[in-house]
């Protein structure tokens, strides 16, 4: 593949005001290469948003297509590198970018966090912050799940005791 | 209709010296109402600002026990059948009382919000205006209207924003008011609306009672950006196990409320989900106890409640 075919997957939720961060990564990416082309997936909101920044290919999910065929459409077209944008402080959270930066499988994945340096991240350093990332959730899905599965039994018994469903149902 | 219009203060010398003018100029141009600073235990100057400029404005000093705890005490302390609950940030428009007053002639309604605008007159992202509710994966959000088009005609809301309401002091006192279980802020207004049409009552948006607001400008001032934001989300589910009575309902809002939490890390960079879930946890006793008054009082079901709002089950 010629360096003009080359692409960049841009990774980013494209919430409302991360547009400088975005563009200050394409900046970036079009010093360290002229001829880049960028990709990005996104939601049927945030497209107009991430077409907006310039970035000539948005491949949209949730309109008929599911993420997995979107995925497979960037699949195809092999980008060489991967860029996630954090948004916030940080490396927090953004399990599902990092964890489809994984599934692209780009040769070179690089992280944009707002007030720090950009810098490549081998795909082993990444697989190891989506795991940690993963057990977190699952952690954090335990005790929701204990705190809910607590509230809703104490609720309902409350209502059970104090004499029944007292309100009337539709 | 005579009604007593309640400034809630906490440290807003500043917000007095804009808003109270008004207030007050309102106030004599509908009839000479009363007005009443409920000062929230400020350590600031308010007081002594208030009894050098506005000596015709009445004064309750309050212990520093919060914005809900202040509203209850003043409207408690009033002496009129209808009540205008202001912030110290709201700047009312001259006419804004009349239109409210005599959407409360009606016996069916509880409260009438006024119609938000920005400081500059503008609508974008104004808070309070026709509020309704709906259901966006599991959870209940709450919307506000932007549409000027929208806005032109007095309709039922789902709530009145507690920014600046007018409500009838009865109803308000049988309702047992704000529910402290919300201190320090935002969802009181919510949970009252919603008992009050619980109670088979009304809640009005009135687009002829115009006022000025900056919202979060007050709580701003005394509270972090991320700890309004933990409070809000800790508010919220408490006024779900509070207050949806149809079990079927409450565990879809629950389970909701699960995939919510986890969320946080999934995504990254939103309030801290799951902390305030612990959070809630720590007031279940609480929520379990509104729960069963609510049960007692009610004459509408949850689906009465939220058809009667537009909002679709």
């Amino acid at each position: 593949m010629s360096e003009r075919d080359s692409y960049t997957l841009l990774l980013t939720f494209a919430r409302q005001g991360e547009e400088p961060s975005i563009c200050k990564a394409m900046e970036f990416l079009r010093r360290e290469s002229p001829a880049v082309r960028f990709v990005a997936l996104g939601s049927p909101v945030s497209a107009a948003m991430l077409r907006g920044v310039g970035i000539e290919h948005v491949n949209i999910f949730g309109e008929g297509s599911s993420v997995r065929s979107v995925l497979r459409q960037i699949k195809d077209l092999r980008p060489s590198s991967t860029a996630i944008i954090y948004c916030g402080p940080g490396a927090r959270g953004h399990l599902k970018l990092e964890a489809l930066a994984l599934a692209v499988g780009s040769r070179r994945i690089c992280r944009f966090i707002s007030g720090e340096p950009t810098r490549s991240v081998s795909r082993s350093s990444l697989l190891l912050s989506v795991a940690a990332k993963s057990l977190l959730a699952l952690g954090c899905l335990a005790v929701s799940a204990v705190v809910c599965a607590l509230a809703f039994c104490s609720l309902l018994l409350a209502q059970v005791l104090s004499g029944g469903r007292g309100a009337r149902w539709a | 209709m005579e009604a007593t219009l309640i400034i809630i203060n906490y440290n807003g010398r500043e917000l007095l010296e804009m808003s109270a003018p008004a207030t007050l100029d309102a106030a004599r141009r509908a009839g000479n109402h009363p007005v009443v600073v409920a000062d929230d235990g400020s350590t600031d100057d308010s007081l002594q600002y208030l009894c050098k400029v506005h000596p015709g404005i009445e004064v309750l000093a309050l212990p520093h026990r919060g914005f809900g705890a202040a509203c209850n005490a003043a409207v408690a302390a009033a002496e009129t059948e209808t009540v205008v609950l202001l912030n110290s940030d709201i700047l009312v428009d001259p006419g804004f009382l009349p239109p409210l007053l005599q959407d409360l002639d009606q016996n069916d309604v509880f409260a009438v919000g006024c119609k938000f605008v920005n400081p500059g007159g503008s609508l974008r992202d104004a808070i309070g205006n026709r509020t309704s509710c709906h259901w966006r994966r599991g959870l209940l959000h709450i919307r506000h209207e932007t549409d000027p088009a929208r806005l032109a005609e007095t309709c039922p809301q789902f709530y009145a924003n507690g920014a600046a309401l007018a409500c009838s002091r009865q109803k308000w006192l049988a309702l047992g008011g704000f529910d402290p279980m919300y201190h320090p802020l935002y969802w009181e207004d919510v949970d009252l609306g919603y008992r009050a049409w619980g109670r088979g009552w009304r809640v009005l948006y009135e687009p002829a009672s115009v006022v000025a607001h900056e919202q979060g400008s007050t709580m701003k001032r005394v509270h972090t950006v991320e700890h309004i934001e933990l409070m809000s989300a800790k508010n919220g589910i408490l006024f779900t196990w509070k207050n949806l009575l149809d079990p079927g309902l409450l565990r879809r809002v629950i389970a909701a409320q699960m995939r919510w939490a986890a969320d946080d890390v999934l995504i990254g960079g939103l309030p801290p989900r799951t902390r305030a879930l612990l959070l809630a946890l720590r007031q279940l006793p609480e929520s379990i106890r509104g729960r069963v008054r609510e049960q007692r009082e009610r004459t509408r079901s949850d689906q009465e409640i939220l058809a009667a709002c537009g909002a679709r089950t």
